[in-house]
């Protein structure tokens, strides 16, 4: 007997099959604009507003305001998701004959987990390697850091690096492996640079005769931020070592030498270190005969891991790529005369959820549809 | 209703931790072989502060001992002292004043971590080297601190354009390769 009290309607509401149909209308819309939000601000400012986001905002010009107009990705796959769980557990029997349908509904519900999980925990960053170099790192191409390098050793480098994100937020950094910490007086995400000007409040360093005119960070794809850091290390006694203008506008490290330790000062792209290297070996861009159509790129690279023990040559080419370490190298792009290859890296600890979930609702639909079959072969028979 | 609860419960938690990703200090041991990623733009850097160097029109006498290699870059010359001392002498000539004597010395106050002076403080600090070049500013500058390190910087001016000459390195080692050094700017001849 059905119950007709509040929550019990709420619930009904919640697994309705209306619910159901609203949401999938209002993520199909989404799909939409998003990507022709995509013109302007790019894929990843756009599918991060629209897709990866409770709410689409509207910022009205030169204002702080935010006003919401559309319900966003996470708000309509959220629903969905937990209206499929509601109408799998209100309206599927627990048995042996609706087993195909609840495999179904959890490989669907796994499909909305994985794109949670991958909004969260995925790491997209780009490994730029030219024919014959090595590389253990890779660099996020939206996001920057300051890095600290103690460049005293003559092997090696220490270098302390410190994500735009805390630049942002904090107005002091200590750090245990610094003698100094740094007060931040300024950080612009994009910024002009120009000799002379306005002072910029820099004192130590090539700043000190530039001015900063800070600019709308940009976000389309293939544009780049000119971000623009003032740091001032300052000792434990107090004493300041001057006012530092950092960017990755700048062509090389500023730094100092402290109690006889030389250090190097940075803001760069942000790097990620892995803990195995990657050599270029040869890249090819082969084409059509006789047209300048693109047939395939690939990367053959020499992969070296001691810990691991791995020691081999990997190709790398479209729809095949390196999968090590947790992380995953697509062929993405090229230059410098097809000498230098562009390799996306990326990390997403999901990466196999949309196959399970693939998996999971293709043998529901065998076992259902197979079910289905055999009954209706039975009736005939009979 | 518990699993309704906990599906809420999930997507909550991971949406809280979206807004929190991964903001953490790292550091690294990295070998100065790797090769540094490309930097965009191309502002002046240093003392190689973005204009071509100026490889004729001065020449010195080392002293006994001292050695000579080619620099690399914008460095002319990379001088080093007998007896593997800790300090080394670099050479740097640039067009024009480079921004100003002021400029330059405060930049080197800066790399050993003193504060900016001014032009008093500078003109205080400023003794004078006779040569056949022209008279030779140097400025001689001990970081503070319990390991110090000291640099000692020549300016001469032939022309229109200005020569940086640098002896820096840990003290005690600098001061004994300092009289080399000043015989060097003695002996600099056009």
């Amino acid at each position: 007997m059905r119950r007709n009290d509040p929550l019990s309607r709420i619930v009904d509401g919640l697994s309705s099959l209306k619910l159901t149909l609203v949401c999938l209308s209002l993520l199909m819309v989404l799909v939409v604009a998003c990507t022709l939000a995509q013109v302007n601000l790019g894929i990843h400012l756009a599918v991060d507003r629209y897709i990866r986001s409770f709410l689409v905002w509207y910022v009205p010009e030169g204002t702080s305001l935010r006003i919401p107009v559309f319900p966003g990705g996470g708000l309509a796959g959220g629903l969905l998701l937990l209206n499929l769980v509601l109408a799998q557990f209100r309206r599927l029997e627990l048995s042996w004959r609706k087993a195909g349908l609840w495999t179904v509904h959890i490989g669907l519900a796994l499909l909305f987990v994985g794109e949670f999980a991958t909004a969260v925990l995925q790491v997209e960053s780009n490994m730029a390697i030219e024919e014959g170099q090595t590389k253990s790192f890779s660099e996020d191409y939206r996001r920057m850091e300051v890095v600290v390098t103690d460049a005293t050793d003559k092997e090696f480098d220490e270098e302390t690096a410190i994500p735009d994100s805390r630049l942002k937020a904090a107005r002091e950094i200590s750090d245990p492996a610094l003698p100094f910490k740094l007060v931040v007086r300024a950080y612009h995400e994009n910024a002009q640079l120009s000799m002379g000007g306005a002072p910029s409040g820099a004192t130590a360093g090539v700043g000190a005769g530039m001015s900063v005119a800070p600019r709308h960070p940009v976000t389309a794809d293939g544009e780049q931020n000119t971000a623009v850091a003032l740091v001032e290390p300052v000792l434990k006694d107090g004493r300041s070592l001057g006012v530092y203008l950092l960017s990755n506008g700048l062509g090389a490290p500023q730094g100092f030498i402290h109690e006889g330790r030389s250090w190097k000062l940075a803001l760069r792209l942000r790097q990620y270190r892995h803990p195995f290297s990657l050599t270029l070996k040869d890249f090819k861009h082969d084409r059509y005969p006789g047209t300048n159509i693109p047939k395939n790129f690939s990367s053959l690279v020499r992969l070296k891991d001691p810990a691991a023990g791995d020691d081999r040559d990997v190709l790398i080419y479209m729809n095949s790529p390196l999968r090590h370490g947790g992380l995953t190298f697509y062929q993405a792009s090229f230059g410098k005369d097809d000498t230098l290859s562009v390799l996306q890296v990326v990390r997403n600890p999901a990466w196999t959820l949309p196959y399970v979930s693939c998996v999971l609702v293709a043998l529901g639909l065998l076992w259902h549809f197979g079910l289905m079959l055999k009954k209706s072969l039975g009736a005939r028979n009979s | 209703m518990r699993t309704d609860l906990a599906s809420l419960v999930v997507i909550s938690s991971v949406f809280l931790m979206a807004a929190c990703g991964d903001e953490s200090i790292t550091r690294a041991r990295v070998p100065k072989s790797e090769e540094a990623p490309a930097v965009m733009g191309g502002m002046p850097q240093d003392e190689q502060a973005g204009h071509a160097a100026q490889a004729t029109g001065l020449k010195w006498t080392l002293p006994s001992g001292w050695k000579e290699t080619p620099g690399t870059g914008m460095r002319l010359a990379t001088w080093t002292p007998p007896g593997g001392l800790k300090t080394e002498g670099t050479v740097v000539s640039l067009p024009g004043d480079s921004g100003g004597e002021l400029a330059n010395v405060n930049r080197w106050r800066g790399q050993i971590g003193l504060p900016p002076t001014d032009e008093a403080g500078m003109a205080a600090a400023r003794t004078k080297v006779s040569s056949k070049a022209g008279p030779v500013s140097v400025y001689d500058l001990t970081s503070e601190g319990e390991t110090k390190t000291r640099l000692i910087a020549a300016v001469v001016k032939t022309g229109e354009t200005t020569w940086f000459f640098k002896l820096m390195g840990d003290a005690a080692a600098t001061e004994s390769a300092r009289p080399g050094f000043l015989a060097i700017m003695k002996s600099l001849t056009p």
